[in-house]
């Protein structure tokens, strides 16, 4: 079954076209990377998929249950729930400041009455281990690394037991030398089979652990396929030198 | 007797903050209304009130309001409700301005986040939003509440028997200004007192 289905999605800022049709099916334990320029549509894409953009027109289904179908949303309840079952993770991680990491983790599945406060406190340790945080569950946000934040902003995600994880840029805001230890993590969910959407800029892990790498250009998925097929071997001119211009900024001479 | 005067100098003041400042909080939401007329409504009752004489207020609800036509022999009141509503409805005001302000300060990501994590729009505000609110607009409250310890000798002026009210009397019939300066050591102190609570609510929330 698909994780994610979008059919032929649309969106406009008043006159600019964001998304121009974009369609696209992830499957169970898949997992996805999207690259391309800025203002090439692929965050909008990832956050019509949570509900944080509404589409103009088109289809999105979640764990097989529509969202939004041909441009007409659920009810805001029903789709709260649908897409509950979905993680986000941000590029500025949008951790809750005034909130220890544990309560970061906690507040949700508490509030939401999906665990107890007692379970909750045990997954959280238990999410907090598996991003190498054990130390930090009574720090504030704010004495974390950015790294460390984006690892926290990770486990708060998996604490609602999520069917597929969105990505949307979640090393961007990061200093080169601590994406590093995101991107571990995110290894560490691949290995479990998490079903994955991740828009970055990192073209290296993109190869490394995508199944599939889509490429946007100016509001649709310009190419699609293995990341051997775009990446190793760029079918386009436009993306070879989307790719090249990449290689410049993030290879120092 | 100066006594019997501080009794209604803070009974005034801690009636107005006790509910102005949820009536604020009500108001600012009220401003970032989507319906727009009552966005408009509030937004110009918060002008009226910001842009007029605390004490030409007091005179309208004390002496203004039983001359209305109609409705005015159901508004007559006694000095000291009319003086807590004064008070009450004008810092309301206020109040609205800085959290209009402090919600402002409040990420877009927050709101992101929450939503993502399924929280109903109650939750984000009372757990997520207000918290971070009250951080940022914690000084310019403490502010506002260190002028209301003043403002509230304005009350005498209708007539209210508080702190100011028996100074002036005990000056007048005793032909000695010491009461001024009690008076004066009483509001500082006062001021002093809420400085301190203030400061300490924002080593609370520094995070």
């Amino acid at each position: 079954m698909d994780m994610l289905k979008l059919t032929d999605i649309t969106k406009s800022f008043g006159e600019n076209k964001v998304l121009r049709g974009v369609s696209l099916s992830v499957r169970r334990g898949e997992i996805v990377a999207v690259i391309g320029p800025s203002g090439s549509g692929k965050s909008t894409m990832l956050r019509t998929c949570v509900g944080l953009e509404r589409v103009s027109g088109g289809t999105i289904e979640l764990g097989g249950r529509a969202l939004v179908r041909d441009g007409v949303y659920v009810r805001d309840r029903e789709a709260r729930e649908i897409c509950s079952r979905t993680g986000m993770v941000f590029q500025h991680f949008n951790l809750f400041p005034h909130m220890t990491v544990l309560d970061n983790l906690c507040l949700a599945p508490v509030l939401r009455g999906i665990l107890d406060k007692k379970s909750a406190a045990e997954r959280a340790a238990e999410l907090l281990e598996k991003v190498g945080l054990s130390d930090k569950a009574d720090a504030m946000p704010s004495s974390l690394s950015g790294g460390q934040k984006q690892r926290v902003a990770i486990a708060r995600a998996l604490m609602l037991s999520p069917d597929i994880m969105l990505f949307d840029e979640p090393t961007s805001a990061l200093d080169p030398e601590l994406t590093g230890e995101v991107l571990t993590v995110m290894r560490g969910l691949a290995a479990d089979n998490m079903t994955m959407v991740i828009v970055t800029h990192e073209i290296a892990f993109a190869r490394d652990i995508a199944d599939r790498v889509l490429f946007m250009d100016n509001g649709v998925i310009a190419l699609s396929g293995t990341p051997d097929e775009i990446l190793v071997n760029p079918p386009s001119e436009r993306l070879r030198t989307f790719l090249r211009t990449f290689n410049h900024s993030a290879q120092p001479a | 007797m100066l006594l019997k005067g501080i009794g209604f100098t803070l009974t005034l003041f801690i009636f107005t903050i006790v509910t102005s400042i949820p009536l604020g909080l009500g108001l600012t939401f009220l401003a970032n209304s989507r319906i727009k007329p009552i966005s408009w409504l509030t937004r110009a009752y918060v002008l009226i009130m910001r842009g007029t004489p605390l004490m030409l207020q007091l005179f309208f609800f004390y002496f203004g309001l039983p001359f209305l036509p109609y409705v005015g022999k159901y508004l007559v009141m006694d000095r000291f409700p009319a003086a807590c509503l004064t008070f009450s409805l004008n810092y309301a005001a206020y109040f609205c301005e800085i959290f209009r302000g402090g919600l402002l300060s409040v990420d877009r990501g927050q709101y992101e986040a929450a939503r993502v994590l399924g929280l109903t729009g109650v939750q984000t505000t009372f757990r997520i939003v207000l918290p971070q609110m009250v951080k940022v607009v914690l000084p310019s409250v403490a502010n506002e509440a260190i002028t209301l310890v003043k403002d509230t000798a304005l009350a005498s002026a209708i007539g209210i028997s508080d702190l100011m009210h028996y100074t002036r009397s005990l000056v007048n019939s005793r032909s000695d200004v010491t009461p001024f300066f009690f008076a004066a050591v009483f509001y500082f102190l006062f001021t002093l007192a809420l400085t301190r609570l203030f400061t300490r609510l924002e080593e609370k929330f520094k995070f």
